[in-house]
């Protein structure tokens, strides 16, 4: 499903990623652990498209197809979908308006009709149930004061609504509690299925006591130093990630 | 009979015009003395250092205003009372005038000590022939809005002047376009009074072709308890200045006076406002939004003068642009002069570009280049565009800011 094959990626003339390489396989939830600096945003922007972050080498394909030369906007369609670290806050851009565009705007790239308005209200008050948002929320500007909480709960709800073929989870727990965490997994576990791959990016190892990760892998110095089963990242949470920063 | 010294060939052709003119009366006569110090306004002169009159008219030509189609009016589907200022002659509705109005086209107004300074308003005191006299009589909630559309549909020049008295209690909605093709230059000097209680919410929008060049001067006297809103929106032209003066006379009066411009190509917009609080306990809110793309060039300068006797003033004043293009330009001058203690004003002022996170997020979603860039610009003028109560003329205003944006 995705596969990433010996990523070199530099960043304002330095090199971030050296060489990663990973598969996940498709109906696969992977996650990526590593110590900060090590490259985890960096390769999720990578993915994504975003301008400045270039590969300099190496391949990055979704289904045996080449995502590098695509816009973010061509990777979105594809089903490429990231929740981001730090959501944004857009004042003026009123939230349904926005996620409709988007959702049309995605199927309209991939030869699908587009949804009607009132099919749209219907799954985006289901999802927001699913993930906790009160509608008052959808009728807000897109993330305008919204708590941290608030705009992982908008990435889960878009994540939801759009049932991308393959997402990338940039610590989408981080600021989350208990609650919260569980929610996150319950939107994971309800979308996954065997031609859907998730890549989960977290510093911790108690998102994945929600998400049951079918690998685990290590990052660190811009590339992938160990790999494992679900094991690993209860090993890790023990023994921390300081043999893998002087390993790298 | 003043005589301009080494007059540029559009000067000329203004003082030939105001020479040929039998009857002239006194006090034009003072007022064009008053233009032939003051001269067209240059880049030197602060105030027009970025909205060149003179420069831009040393090159218009000076010729005659030519009839053209009119075309419809996007404002019409509010069955509006519509005038019509077509190159400065002034066409009444045809309909009977309706019950707690009066209007009609009557002789203009030959002093106007307030802008007794200002080079246009000068000129325009000399030379315009007419006015559009328009009363709203005591409590009278017209509830049509009233239409005026500028229409500048040639070369040469043309003045014209609006009277306007809102009377104690009533209630007015105006809307005022300017809009044609034509090259030529066009003053329009609109001074009105909102008396007691009265509440007066204006809409301006400024959609000429690239040829004009435009000065409107507003000047608005308001009285106890008066609510003035003027909310203008503006893709420029060849030059284009809009002017707002608000005197507050009287205690407890409010306005709310924003703008937003959209500038392309080589279009230059200027929204210029003056608010004098003479009296205690007034409160303005201000905001102006602009995006300025190619080699466009929007101007907001923005004053709040506070004289002593204007205690509990309370003052707010906010501009923001996107510059969209290395060859574009935004200029601002937010200006506080406070000579009251207590009173709270504020004014900020920001430029930028559109945010790049804003613009990846957005893309990561599905929407391109465009799209992304669009949805940013919209919502950026949206919060003036919301300023609109009235949700069909909001609606007209939000479709005027798409069209600009699909040109793009």
């Amino acid at each position: 499903m995705l596969k990433i094959d010996n990523l070199h990626v530099a960043v304002s003339g330095a090199e971030i990623l050296k060489g990663l390489s990973l598969e996940v396989p498709k109906g696969e939830v992977h996650a990526i652990m590593g110590p900060n600096g090590s490259g985890k945003s960096t390769l999720s922007y990578t993915v994504a498209g975003r301008d400045g972050y270039d590969a300099t080498s190496g391949d990055v394909t979704l289904d045996d197809e080449s995502v590098l030369d695509l816009s973010p906007d061509e990777r979105a369609a594809k089903g490429l979908f990231l929740s981001f670290q730090h959501p944004m806050e857009i004042p003026g851009v009123q939230t349904m308006n926005f996620i409709r565009t988007a959702m049309n705007a995605q199927r309209k790239a991939r030869g699908e009709e587009e949804v009607s308005a009132a099919d749209f209200i219907r799954l985006i008050r289901e999802k927001a149930k699913l993930v906790g948002l009160d509608d008052a929320k959808l009728k807000r500007q897109f993330n305008v004061g919204f708590s941290g909480g608030e705009k992982k709960r908008m990435e889960m709800l878009q994540m939801a609504m759009f049932e991308p073929r393959f997402a990338i989870m940039d610590e989408t727990d981080s600021g989350l509690d208990i609650d919260a965490l569980k929610m996150v997994g319950e939107v994971v576990n309800a979308l996954r299925g065997p031609d859907r791959g998730f890549l989960v990016i977290t510093h911790y190892q108690r998102l994945l006591d929600y998400i049951k990760p079918d690998a685990v892998h290590v990052l660190a110095g811009g590339r992938i130093v160990k790999s494992g089963g679900p094991e690993l990242a209860v090993e890790l949470e023990k023994s921390g990630y300081e043999q893998f920063i002087e390993a790298a | 009979m003043s005589a301009l010294a080494n007059p540029s060939p559009f000067e000329a052709a203004l003082e030939a015009d105001f020479n040929a003119r039998s009857g002239t009366s006194e006090a034009q006569a003072a007022a064009f003395d008053r233009f032939a110090k003051l001269r067209l306004p240059n880049r030197r002169v602060e105030g027009w250092k970025w909205t060149d009159f003179n420069a831009a008219l040393r090159s218009a030509e000076p010729g005659d205003a030519a009839e053209a189609d009119i075309k419809p009016s996007p404002f019409s589907a509010l069955d509006p009372l519509e005038f019509r200022i077509v190159n400065g002659r002034i066409e009444l509705p045809d309909e009977p005038v309706s019950e707690g109005l009066r209007y009609g086209v009557v002789n203009p107004v030959a002093t106007i000590p307030d802008l007794e300074d200002h080079p246009i308003a000068s000129l325009n005191v000399a030379l315009a022939r007419k006015a559009l006299g328009f009363e709203v009589s005591d409590d009278v909630a017209f509830d049509r809005p009233v239409l005026i559309r500028h229409i500048n549909t040639g070369g040469g020049f043309s003045f014209a002047q609006t009277m306007m008295r809102i009377s104690p209690g009533a209630r007015l909605r105006l809307i005022e376009t300017y809009e044609g093709e034509g090259a030529g230059f066009y003053s329009h000097l609109f001074h009105m009074v909102v008396r007691d209680g009265a509440d007066f919410r204006r809409a301006v929008c400024q959609d000429m072709g690239e040829g004009g060049i435009v000065n409107s001067i507003c000047a608005a006297k308001l009285d106890k308890q008066a609510k003035f809103y003027s909310t203008g929106l503006s893709t420029g032209s060849r030059l284009s200045r809009h002017e707002c003066h608000v005197h507050f006379w009287a205690p407890g009066s409010s306005a709310s006076i924003n703008s937003a411009a959209l500038v392309a190509g080589e279009r230059h917009s200027d929204f210029t406002t003056d608010t004098q609080f003479r009296a205690e306990g007034c409160a303005v809110s201000q905001l102006h939004k602009g995006v300025a793309k190619d080699r466009g060039r929007n101007v907001f300068q923005g004053k709040f003068h506070v004289f002593r006797e204007a205690q509990k003033t309370d003052a707010k004043m906010a501009a923001n642009a996107l510059i969209l293009s290395d060859g574009a330009e935004e200029n601002h001058k937010p200006e506080l002069e406070i000579y009251a203690d207590d009173v709270e004003c504020a004014h900020g002022s920001t430029v930028g570009a559109l945010d790049e996170d804003a613009l990846f997020y957005l893309r990561q979603r599905g929407l391109n280049e465009n799209e992304a860039r669009a949805l940013l610009i919209e919502a950026f003028v949206g919060e003036v565009v919301e300023k609109f109560e009235d949700e069909a003329l909001r609606n007209i205003f939000a479709s005027l800011v798409d069209k600009w944006l699909e040109q793009q």
